[in-house]
């Protein structure tokens, strides 16, 4: 302590003390755990109501709203968020993090129900407006406390591809000559709208595979909207049990494509003529005739349809995926007559071939829609020749798109969207990221799709451009 | 008409920046002294004073149990001494809830505090916030009412020039006002020119450091002709807690206002603040919160507080007649200083700011940044 004389008061004193005490807090457990996951994991936590359904951050152990113990009801939030208020702190002082100036923020994360405060920096202060994305930026050295986010950035403004879309003028369909003369040139027309589709379920993909899976009409249809928001114009369809087996239940697939009709009515859907194994041709294809989807599949030959360890060859499952002629002649006429555009599987060149063959009765409307399906156990596996092949193998105006098993998704979607064809993903096919990681729902593969457009300058078809491209009925 | 209680008294030193060469207790003497010597009131313990209510910080006073270093003062030895360490005009509504209970019947309200002293009071509010995720942030009252600013100007059409206006009228009432802290007299020009603090706040637009100290003598009704032949009466009191995150509150809705506002108008039998309230004093720490509070406290229309200034509402009303607390009172002060004022206008001693047949008046003060907890009294003559 020192002490200098009061001006004026030659007599007076004072003394220049400081408060100044080492304290140790007890961040309780619900911080401590909030903190903890924040530094160790930079992931920013939670806690849900169960009772008034608010996400609170900072979390806290009881809703002062309805008294609700929320202790456990942990969520992950997002590290993006949107900038709700803030200040411009223009002065200097001892408590402040940074020098001012210096922007303080209100922040909602992505999937919380309030915001938090916190510092926005990596941007002009000019620039900061209420509305703008912003992303967390982690510490590099913990301080144990909210600092373990060091600021938030604005986040990199990506267009959704909706908004791209209206701004762009609408694709026409055109008198150019059949596709056929320009694809074995290999010069397709990357002007022309890349029909991205998202199939969302298989009839084997589990939610022990992947616990993005939809079961429930419900789940469908918020899946298939988030595959729309992301930029498909089709989803494919087989339905579920609530307990995940594939059905052929006609009360259960309505439901289902109801569900996502409500939700997403532009959207378009494929079903399934295969539905699951061990299905019998009437339960394949009633269905189709019971609902008349915009699209359905239809298989074009018999096939080994198995589950192979692809490392050791061991046989797991061993199943014959009956496609007779005779079934691809009943079933592409069935659904011709109803208005289903067929969506034509070929797991090989034979398929395609069998396809060419019985379609010679005239049973098939242009354009036909092949899709080249890879990597299946008893079709064949992605090579770019076999692709090429089987391109200009196509009538003239038939369009195609693809889809493989596993990681033969990413490479034989991109070539297809190289070479003028579409993109199928979905956790039907594969249920990972190109990082090996699981994906978060069919709609991240959406994504990459687009992703793939965008590198090669192809815009997105909208659906109502699908339906023009494919030939399917207007909404 | 439910049970009341008598303000007898008032005294108070002049609000200052720097009472540099007084010690607070000096300051609370001041206005101790006055008091005894007005109403003639003891310390004898069946007829006096036995019970002391005192207001001040101990961050402001930088030592814990802050009334410890006054209690000789103010004549709290051997007798019933409580501390409020909220803002003052709680100290109030304890002094009410003493008194109309029966618990006793003689209350000195006494309070204190040195802004000057702390070398930052930023630093002290940013204390009030806890350590793991809003101290760090730097989060004070003054950005953070910065915050509630940005909210609520642009939810009820508040501009800078209206901020301005609010600045310039507190100032040249504070002029007026034989105890108000001396501030430069500013046109609205030079607010609107004046270096931009926390934005939308301008370093005008926030109250200034300052010094004071006041005292009050309450009693029952019964015993009030004791002390003075003018009691004014306090008939109302209400308070209300909003939450704490700054995210899990609407900032700009007046919650805890309007909530505070309803139990003391029920209590003192108000219907319509507008017909049935004369006189308004506002703790408005921060420009904005003076229009803020008008729509709070039912004076001005939810929402509109922007074109509540254009029509003349500051003075239709009698708002902050005494220069409101922007033109400087203490924290934790803002609301006994409200209080002091509708005392003057209630028994007409507010000289030159006097509203002629001031009958019934209203104070209102906030704890905690961005107005978290509100209290409102509602006197009578």
């Amino acid at each position: 302590m020192t002490t200098k004389k009061t001006a004026g008061v030659e007599d007076s004193y004072q003394i220049e003390g400081k408060m100044a005490l080492p304290y140790s807090y007890f961040a309780g457990r619900v911080g401590s755990k909030f903190i903890t996951t924040l530094r160790d994991q930079k992931k920013i936590m939670g806690v849900k109501c169960p009772a008034c359904n608010t996400v609170y951050v900072p979390p806290r152990q009881v809703c002062d709203v309805d008294f609700t113990d929320i202790r456990d009801a942990w969520v992950e939030l997002e590290s993006t968020g949107t900038v709700k208020n803030f200040t411009v702190v223009r002065y200097d002082d001892k408590h402040l993090p940074r020098k001012a100036p210096f922007v303080l923020a209100l922040i909602q994360l992505e999937g919380a129900g309030t915001p938090f405060a916190h510092i926005l920096e990596e941007c002009k202060i000019e620039d900061v407006r209420i509305g703008m994305k912003v992303e967390a930026v982690f510490a590099k050295e913990t301080t144990q406390t909210i600092l373990d986010i060091d600021h938030f950035k604005p986040a990199a403004e990506k267009a959704s591809i909706h908004e791209v879309n209206a701004r762009r003028k609408q694709w026409v369909p055109t008198d150019e000559p059949a596709e056929a003369s320009t694809r074995k040139g290999g010069k397709p027309d990357m002007s022309k709208p890349v029909i991205i589709t998202a199939a969302l379920t298989g009839a084997a993909t589990m939610r022990n595979q992947n616990p993005s899976v939809p079961y429930k009409p419900e789940e469908f249809a918020e899946e298939a909207y988030k595959c729309w928001k992301a930029g498909a114009a089709m989803v494919h369809v087989h339905a579920r049990e609530d307990g995940g087996m594939a059905t052929h239940d006609h009360a259960r697939i309505k439901a289902t494509y109801d569900a996502i009709k409500d939700k997403c009515p532009e959207l378009i859907v494929c079903l399934s003529s295969a539905v699951g194994m061990g299905k019998t041709a009437e339960q394949r294809i009633s269905q189709i005739v019971y609902i008349k989807p915009d699209m359905a599949s239809l298989n074009t030959n018999t096939m080994n349809f198995g589950i192979v360890d692809r490392k050791t060859g061991k046989i797991f499952i061993d199943y014959v995926f009956e496609n007779t002629f005779g079934m691809l002649q009943d079933f592409g006429k069935v659904m011709e007559e109803n208005g289903v555009k067929p969506e034509i599987e070929c797991y090989d060149m034979g398929g395609l071939d069998n396809t060419l063959m019985i379609g010679k009765q005239g049973i098939f409307s242009d354009p036909m829609n092949f899709n080249f399906v890879w990597g299946v156990a008893g079709g064949q596996q992605f090579r770019t020749e076999a692709f090429i092949a089987m391109m200009n193998a196509l009538p003239p105006k038939a369009n195609f798109t693809t889809c493989g098993v596993g990681m033969d998704q990413y490479p034989c979607i991109m070539q297809s969207c190289i070479l003028g064809g579409h993109m199928r993903v979905g956790l039907e096919d594969n249920i990972r990221m190109p990082n090996g990681a699981l994906a978060k729902g069919s709609y991240e593969q959406v994504e990459v799709a687009v992703n793939i457009a965008n590198c090669l300058g192809r815009p997105v078809a909208t659906t109502d451009e699908a339906r023009l491209i494919m030939g399917l009925r207007k909404r | 008409m439910g049970k009341r209680l008598a303000v007898c008294a008032v005294a108070q030193i002049k609000n200052h920046p720097d009472y540099h060469d007084w010690r607070f207790q000096n300051m609370l003497l001041e206005c101790f002294e006055p008091i005894v010597e007005e109403t003639k009131v003891t310390f004898d313990m069946d007829k006096g004073i036995r019970t002391i209510i005192t207001c001040s910080d101990d961050m402001f006073d930088a030592r814990t149990i802050s009334d410890n270093g006054i209690t000789d003062v103010v004549g709290a030895h051997f007798r019933g001494e409580e501390k409020m360490a909220q803002e003052s005009i709680n100290g109030l509504g304890y002094a009410m809830a003493c008194i109309l209970s029966g618990h006793d019947d003689v209350i000195l309200f006494m309070g204190h505090c040195k802004e000057s002293q702390g070398e930052s009071r930023r630093m002290i509010s940013n204390l009030a916030y806890d350590p793991f995720y809003c101290r760090p942030l730097g989060m004070d009252y003054h950005n953070v009412d910065a915050l509630q600013a940005r909210a609520y100007m642009e939810k009820s059409k508040v501009t800078d020039e209206h901020l301005a206006k609010v600045v310039v009228r507190s100032r040249a009432n504070g002029k007026k006002n034989p105890y108000g802290r001396e501030n430069k007299i500013v046109s609205e020009k030079d607010v609107l020119n004046s270096p931009m603090y926390s934005d939308p706040l301008r370093e005008m637009h926030i109250y200034p450091v300052t010094d004071w100290a006041y005292g009050m003598l309450l009693c029952s009704e019964k015993r009030a002709k004791e002390f003075t032949k003018k009691p004014v009466w306090i008939t109302g009191y209400g308070s209300c807690m909003d939450r704490y995150f700054l995210g899990d509150r609407d900032i700009a809705s007046n919650f805890s206002l309007k909530n505070a506002a309803k139990r003391a108008y029920a209590m003192a039998g108000i219907k319509d603040p507008r017909k049935d309230v004369q006189v308004f004093e506002l703790s408005d720490q921060a420009a904005h919160q003076l229009p803020m509070w008008a729509e709070g406290v039912g004076i001005a229309e939810e929402g509109r507080g922007g074109q509540w200034i254009d029509d003349g509402g500051m003075e239709r009303f009698n708002v902050n007649l005494s220069g409101g607390q922007l033109n400087g009172n203490p924290l934790l002060l803002g609301g006994a200083a409200r209080a002091l004022e509708c005392y003057y206008q209630l028994s007409g001693q507010a000289g030159k700011r006097q509203v002629k047949g001031a009958k019934r008046a209203v104070a209102q003060a906030a704890t905690g940044g961005a107005g978290q907890h509100q209290a409102v009294i509602v006197m009578e003559a």
